[in-house]
């Protein structure tokens, strides 16, 4: 693929007050000026409080950024150290906390994979699994797009998308009840069915979803303040993929088709028909656009697991990784014991280490995880997607201007509690 | 078996799950896959006792036998095959298992063993399949006095007879027995009889279960909660190898930890309550004439008046050493008596003799009587000569470490200084007063009768004030004008190591972190 144009700034001369003459001043750059820092957060609205990039500013042109980091650090993964596995999964909703659903799967996926059960997770959880996914991916984009919208003005945009998330947030809440840490998933399975009906009220949703997105691309998709705001700003070509480990809509806004959900299928991503769209310069109109059509394209995986979604048991069936029935819990000594040793010692993992990664809502979430065979990670570490993504801002945004921070740094959609873990 | 004896005796080759190993001849099977790391789960078998082979969990299967034989009964002989592993052998460990538990209640919530319990370990690792079937179990009596120290549940008790071998074999008392039959079977001692030697609560110990339980810890802690710390049992001169168990600075048990020199796996009723004084009585402050005193002030008060003893009267001046203290305490002590105050008058003090036995219990109820007269440099006066010379004047001023309960008349010795852990007449004659930690509060080594020169190491926090002797003496030496600068129980140990010939063998050993008793390292 060829490379995309990318605009060249024109060339400069440094000006320092007091030292250069009236002649050194370049008409493109307008009025002379000197070097100043400029800290844009960590308290900045557009900065969502939790991170802070200090610039170099000349005028309004940013000359270095520096991405500091580290300001929603919980100790996530030491905290690990000391939990059960299953323990782990409250921790795991706080890190992309607007795709808890996500995380819960990639984090169950890696301990089963750790446990050599992955071929055991019965097909419906499976495919529940899928759906409450795709929910998440489609709350995560519609924050994404709504808050960079409001952060551009566009304030109408971001009440049609955010109310549109409110409604599949209920929907999660239904079937986990909590409307955002949902703590859903279990190792070998989900913890509670769907519940009756539920089904029908996501089709209803999704028909719902469908015209605040189709508002909000008639709002922002051909509105000229949007687009001078976006088209062209940012640019991450293609071969910078690669090198700075981009994954996700920012990767594919470059035009790189990479989608864990494709490239490895996992759950049963592989029997349902969906398409990865890319960009093609890598700026900040193509990350938008991608992300909307992401939506559409998981509203469509929604459709066809629904219609697919099997009946049958929503867990392993094996009292050494799930908890007993509470009638037998309470009624024989063997659920009972099992029941004991799950809660106060863990699932007995065995001794090794695993990769495990997944299609996150901002591309490929990982989890590295040791075991030395007790009822705790002996490591647990994440491969948080928008910790890479983030890391390019220090490439894109020097030349850019103080007010294309905003929008660029939406579009990579850093999310602290899962980039600082 | 150590691997140095080993080598010395004859070796049978063994094939164990497709693996060869060598093993001396007579090596019990059981005990020679555990060497290598093969896992087979018992409840009967124990190290420290002898194998009835009761439980059928340690079935193996041995090439050439008609049946599965235990493994904890079988020697290892040359060319045997063994299969610890195969479909069969797990089938009926899981079938074992299912008739152990068809009776057993369902009391892990309310039971003290859960957590370390073999029965829920060898089920979660072993079976892992839920009940098939529905019908009522078997009751029995859940509360049983069995004895001064210990409650028997019988309904809990999965019969692997391991009690009655520890009376049998290590306390030589045959009080427990097993009556009736089949799934009515039950623990019990002969009618009108009591388990009452004093070993007993090492059956709660070798327990697999929670059928017996410990009346002092019962329902006190779950043990999940507790921090195990290795240290050196204070009761008498044996000094077995103990485990503190504390939860939030209160120690909660004394559990017996091997030792193949002196105690192997046990230890005798009455060890089991030394930490009661630990946190009974303590004095934590220090005080002059039995009165709340700044601690400085205390200090310079102590020094100000053995100086003034010393200058009017050197052979006036005694020092009396506890056998209780550590031997870094104790020579902290003595280069204090020795170097700064130049006094010759060393007594020697401590617990009354006792009763002995020839298991574990010694007459001589101080853990450390050979390391103080090792350090001391023989035997020293006694406290009946102490008495004597304070009544006839010859003792003016007498400085003490330990010896709580010593008791001395009103204004004879004129100066009394006293570093001493708990309250009690020392405390309020003493002229000043410093609060001393006890074993439990110290890291540091007790020297045993047998001459073992072993590690106590520091379970609970010292409260208030309280301080290790050896800091106590050196803060007093530095008040006296010449302070030894120890860093740490480890230097004054070092020290201590190149002065007295019985401690040149001696080792600190690593430091031991407290361990948490749950996951990997629960005991069940």
């Amino acid at each position: 693929m060829a490379e995309p144009p990318i605009a060249t700034p024109p060339a400069r001369r440094r000006v320092v007050f007091g030292e250069a003459e009236v002649s050194d001043y370049d008409e493109l750059d307008g009025l002379p000026t000197e070097s100043m820092p400029l800290q844009m957060g960590p308290s900045h609205p557009a900065m969502h409080g939790t991170v802070r990039i200090t610039l170099d500013v000349e005028g309004e042109k940013i000359k270095t950024a520096d991405i500091q980091i580290g300001y929603l650090h919980r100790c996530f993964e030491k905290e690990s150290e000391s939990a059960t596995w299953t323990q782990i999964f409250p921790y795991t909703d706080r890190l992309n906390y607007v795709s808890p659903m996500l995380n819960n799967v990639g984090y169950a996926l890696a301990v089963e994979k750790l446990l050599g059960i992955g071929d055991r997770i019965p097909e419906r959880a499976q495919y529940i699994r899928v759906i409450v996914g795709e929910i998440s991916r489609i709350t995560d984009h519609l924050t994404c797009l709504g808050a960079s919208a409001m952060e551009l003005a566009a304030f109408t945009v971001y009440f049609y998308l955010i109310k549109a998330r409110e409604w599949l947030w209920e929907l999660l809440e239904e079937v986990s009840g909590a409307r955002l840490t949902h703590s859903y998933v279990r190792i070998g399975g989900v913890v509670a069915d769907l519940p009756e009906g539920w089904p029908a009220k996501l089709l209803a949703v999704l028909a719902k979803v469908r015209v605040a997105v189709a508002d909000a691309d008639q709002l922002l998709t051909r509105n000229k303040i949007f687009r001078d705001r976006m088209d062209g700003i940012g640019i991450i070509r293609q071969d910078e993929v690669a090198a700075w480990g981009l994954t996700g809509p920012v990767a594919r806004s470059t035009g790189v088709a990479y989608d864990v959900r494709k490239d490895h299928p996992y759950l049963v991503y592989d029997r349902l028909d969906f398409d990865v769209p890319v960009g093609a310069t890598g700026d900040n109109f193509d990350r938008y656009a991608v992300r909307l059509e992401e939506i559409m394209q998981s509203m469509r995986i929604l459709e066809q697991a629904l219609a697919k979604l099997p009946p049958g048991p929503i867990l392993v069936d094996d009292p050494r990784l799930t908890l007993p029935a509470k009638r037998e819990t309470y009624n024989t000594i063997e659920a009972m014991i099992a029941h004991f040793k799950l809660i106060m010692d863990g699932i007995h993992v065995p001794p090794g280490e695993v990769y495990s990664y997944t299609e996150g809502g901002n591309g490929e979430l990982g989890f590295y995880l040791v075991s030395n065979g007790t009822g705790q990670p002996w490591k647990c570490r994440v491969r948080p997607p928008c910790f890479a993504n983030l890391a390019v801002l220090n490439r894109v945004l020097p030349g850019l201007f103080i007010a294309d921070v905003v929008p660029t740094f939406g579009m990579i959609n850093m999310i602290g509690g899962e980039c600082d873990r | 078996m150590t691997v140095d004896s080993s080598q010395r005796m004859e070796l049978v080759t063994v094939v164990i799950d497709g693996r060869t190993y060598q093993f001396p001849k007579g090596m019990n099977l059981l005990e020679a896959c555990q060497s290598v790391g093969v896992r087979i789960p018992f409840f009967c078998y124990h190290p420290g006792l002898s194998s009835p082979a009761v439980c059928r969990q340690c079935l193996v299967e041995i090439k050439g036998s008609p049946k599965p034989v235990p493994s904890c009964y079988t020697p290892v002989a040359d060319k045997m095959e063994v299969t610890t592993d195969s479909p069969k052998v797990l089938d009926i460990r899981r079938q074992m298992l299912e008739f152990t538990l068809l009776n057993h209640p369902i009391d892990c919530p309310i039971c003290d063993k859960a957590g370390e319990c073999l029965l829920q370990r060898h089920y979660f690792d072993w079976d892992g399949k839920l009940a098939r079937n529905e019908g009522s179990k078997v009751r029995k009596a859940k509360v049983v006095d069995l004895g001064k120290h210990i409650v028997l549940d019988q309904e809990r008790c999965i019969l692997c007879t391991r009690c009655i071998r520890v009376c049998n074999e290590v306390a030589k008392a045959p009080e427990l027995t097993m009556a009736y039959r089949g799934s009515h079977e039950v623990l019990t001692t002969a009618p009108g009889h009591r388990l009452d030697n004093p070993y007993s609560l090492n059956t709660v110990d070798v327990c697999p279960v929670g059928a017996l339980t410990s009346k002092d810890f019962r329902f006190s802690r779950r043990v999940w909660e507790l921090l195990a710390v290795s240290s050196i049992c204070p009761g008498c001169a044996t000094g077995c190898s103990i485990e503190v168990h504390s939860s939030r600075g209160t120690i909660r048990r004394l559990v017996p930890r091997e030792n193949p020199a002196v105690n192997r796996h046990w230890m005798c009723d009455e060890g089991r309550f030394e930490h009661k004084a630990v946190h009974t009585s303590r004095a934590l402050l220090a005080a002059m004439g039995g009165k709340r005193a700044r601690f400085e002030d205390a200090l310079a008060e102590a020094a100000r008046r053995l100086r003034a003893a010393v200058a009017a009267d050197r052979g006036a001046v005694g020092v009396l050493f506890s056998y209780e203290a550590s031997n870094e305490d104790t020579h902290a002590l003595a280069r204090l008596a020795g170097e700064i105050l130049g006094i010759e008058r060393r007594y020697g003090g401590g617990k009354a003799a006792g009763w002995s036995d020839e298991i574990l219990v010694s007459a001589d109820k101080n853990p450390n009587t050979r390391g103080v007269e090792g350090i001391a440099g023989g035997p020293l006066r006694g406290l009946d000569e102490l008495r004597a010379d304070v009544a006839s004047g010859a003792l003016q001023a007498l400085l003490v470490l330990g010896n709580s309960t010593l008791a001395l008349p009103e204004g004879k010795p004129a100066t009394l200084v006293a570093l001493t852990s708990h309250q009690g007449p020392l405390v309020d004659r003493a002229t000043v007063s410093l609060p001393l930690a006890t074993w439990a509060e110290v890291d540091g080594t007790f020297t045993n009768r047998q001459g073992h020169v072993q590690r106590i190491r520091t379970a609970v926090k010292a409260p208030g004030e309280v301080a290790p002797g050896w800091r106590l003496i050196d803060r007093l030496a530095g008040a006296l004008g010449g302070a030894f600068g120890f860093a740490s129980a480890e230097a004054v140990f070092a020290e201590a190591k190149g002065r007295y010939p019985f401690m040149k063998d001696a080792a600190w050993g690593p430091p031991l972190a407290p361990v948490h008793l749950r996951f990997g390292e629960s005991r069940g």
